[in-house]
């Protein structure tokens, strides 16, 4: 494991539940930067091809700040899970986040670590729900990740490697 | 006659019903707009472990890494031959790209896609009209780079 990867995975880990501002992960070109604005479903703001409810957590999600600018929000503090359970409920509804935003000029993204849904409350929530979601629907599991079944089946299909056949040499 | 009042019907009866649709959903009557009409060559990569840059996130040694960051919703994009990034909004007939079935099986492989381009605030979002080519993980980067993050 890089010492990268250590510290992201310790930073998520224990990121308490009302720290704020936002953690580094250890990012290239991330920047602490609470946002405020409307959640919206980004295939409907860029392309016009709406769903009601944002999609209801199926699409991508950002927020488009006062001044019209579209911020894609790809990231909760949960390990490899995106941001869309904490925003679908606050579809069309102004919100302030705490986070990082990532300025590579091929894609500026950002990582949701608290939400809060009042302006003057001084207090963020954490943006952690996909894995509460994910363990009321599955049961309890110690990684996600590796317990889920969609997982499982592509990985049982074409190995850790993505090439059927291929294994990686014995540690 | 009788087909010409029975089509009147019908016509009326579509009218009340896209009327009704757009009462109760106001963005279905938005017009739909229309992207830039591209071919895109690439790798089908995570967005966060690729833009971040936390750790290396290409090929063989990502491919586990990127699926289970697909199945959680994370956004899929296509990493262009040049590096330009394509984050996807669609893939042909389905539009669930926060961890839907058909953004899930593509993701890690090599594709060339059909679809349109939109550009808005420093980001490319494509909608994938169809996956022209599809070959798989193609760059073997395991021996150098392990397998991210973990190791297993």
């Amino acid at each position: 494991m890089s010492l990268k990867t250590m510290a992201l995975a310790l930073t998520l880990a224990t990121i308490p539940v009302v720290t704020f501002a936002a953690d580094s992960v250890g990012g290239q070109n991330e920047k602490p930067m609470e946002i405020t604005g409307v959640v919206v479903d980004v295939l409907c703001e860029v392309a016009k091809r709406c769903a009601p409810d944002c999609g209801g957590g199926k699409r991508q999600l950002g927020i488009r700040d006062a001044g019209g600018k579209l911020i894609p929000v790809v990231k909760n503090t949960d390990l490899f899970a995106g941001a869309q359970v904490d925003l679908a409920p606050h579809c069309g509804k102004t919100v302030t986040l705490d986070g990082l935003l990532f300025e590579n000029p091929r894609m500026p993204i950002y990582m949701a670590q608290g939400i809060k849904t009042d302006p003057n409350a001084k207090e963020f929530t954490p943006v952690d729900g996909y894995i509460k979601q994910w363990t009321a629907k599955n049961g309890p599991a110690e990684e996600w990740f590796r317990a889920d079944s969609r997982v499982k089946e592509l990985i049982a299909r074409n190995g850790v490697l993505g090439k059927p056949g291929l294994q990686p040499k014995p540690q | 006659m009788k087909t010409t009042l029975t089509s009147m019907r019908a016509s009326l009866f579509g009218a009340l019903a896209v009327g009704a649709v757009a009462t109760l959903n106001p963005s279905a009557a938005m017009a739909q707009a229309e992207g830039k009409r591209v071919q895109i060559k690439g790798e089908a990569v995570d967005t966060f472990c690729t833009v971040s840059e936390i750790m290396f996130a290409s090929g063989t040694a990502h491919y586990q890494c990127a699926v289970w960051c697909a199945v959680g919703g994370i956004p899929v994009s296509i990493k262009g031959e040049n590096g330009d990034m394509y984050m996807v909004l669609r893939i042909e007939e389905d539009d669930a790209s926060s961890g839907g079935p058909r953004i899930v099986r593509i993701q890690g492989s090599e594709v060339t896609v059909d679809g349109e381009l939109f550009e808005r605030d420093g980001v490319k979002y494509i909608l994938v009209t169809k996956v022209a080519d599809e070959k798989g993980v193609i760059k073997l980067t395991h021996e150098e780079h392990g397998i991210q993050p973990f190791g297993q």
